[in-house]
């Protein structure tokens, strides 16, 4: 059975260039001390502060961006299935069930067929769409209709 | 879908925080001449070679960020519109028996 691909190229795209321009960041804070340009132990020149400050906003923000786009990613992957979030504890509630009503046979057999017949459309309306998704736009096939068509039948 | 929808969906977030990258590397880029650190008629020294490295980095880097962010989410959305009309066409050729 085939299943979905999430589009994710986006969000890494968005990771790599924000990862990369962080540690240009980091190159600035220590550019002036590794290229010799702010003398030892002498106040520091306009240069070096402007780098220093420059480099440290550049680092936090880029961060800040590579933060933003990974919880994208992992909200894609969440409604992709492909994570699944932590269930939350729920308290139990006492559920009171209503006193069983007799109803006639004929009628529970009729709803069991329903049910049946539901569950089959649902499934085959998922696998049309999981299909339909995999195949892209400019392929085109009639199976999957025939297919929904013949199980609504049956 | 409206155009504001779709522009939602191209420009996220870290996009914006992209575009703020660029600016500041443009800053980087014109800090030695704005400060008057690169001496004028000179070659130019270690601190201006290296800010104008970055900065130009710095601005392609957040314009390709954004652009393929801009182009994969079009593909995405042009993709999934597709699709979406495919199943529509589908659905009106071969309506399902009640």
């Amino acid at each position: 059975m085939r299943t979905t691909q999430p589009a994710l190229g986006k969000y890494i795209c968005g990771m790599v260039a924000s990862l990369v321009i962080a540690l240009a960041g980091g190159w600035l804070i220590l550019a002036p001390f590794a290229l010799g340009y702010q003398p030892y132990g002498a106040d520091w020149t306009s240069q070096t502060v402007n780098d220093f400050v420059m480099g440290i906003s550049v680092a936090v923000v880029g961060l800040a961006s590579f933060a933003l786009f990974f919880y994208s990613l992992l909200g894609a992957l969440r409604a992709a299935g492909v994570l699944i979030s932590a269930p939350r504890p729920q308290p139990q509630v006492p559920v009171q069930h209503p006193p069983m009503a007799a109803e006639p046979q004929a009628s529970a057999l009729s709803q069991s067929d329903l049910d049946r017949t539901l569950a089959t459309l649902a499934a085959a309306l998922a696998a049309d769409l999981n299909a339909r998704r995999q195949a892209g736009s400019d392929q085109k096939s009639d199976q999957p209709v025939d297919q929904f068509v013949n199980r609504s039948e049956t | 879908m409206y155009v504001r929808d779709a522009m939602r969906r191209l420009v996220s977030p870290g996009s914006y925080i992209l575009f703020l990258l660029f600016l500041a590397g443009i800053w980087l880029t014109i800090s030695p001449f704005a400060m008057t650190t690169q001496p004028s008629g000179t070659h130019w020294i270690a601190s201006t070679i290296n800010n104008v490295t970055v900065g130009v980095i710095m601005i392609a880097i957040s314009l390709l960020g954004i652009l393929g962010y801009m182009l994969f989410a079009l593909r995405d959305l042009i993709r999934e519109t597709q699709s979406r009309q495919a199943i529509e066409q589908q659905a009106v050729e071969s309506p399902v028996d009640q």
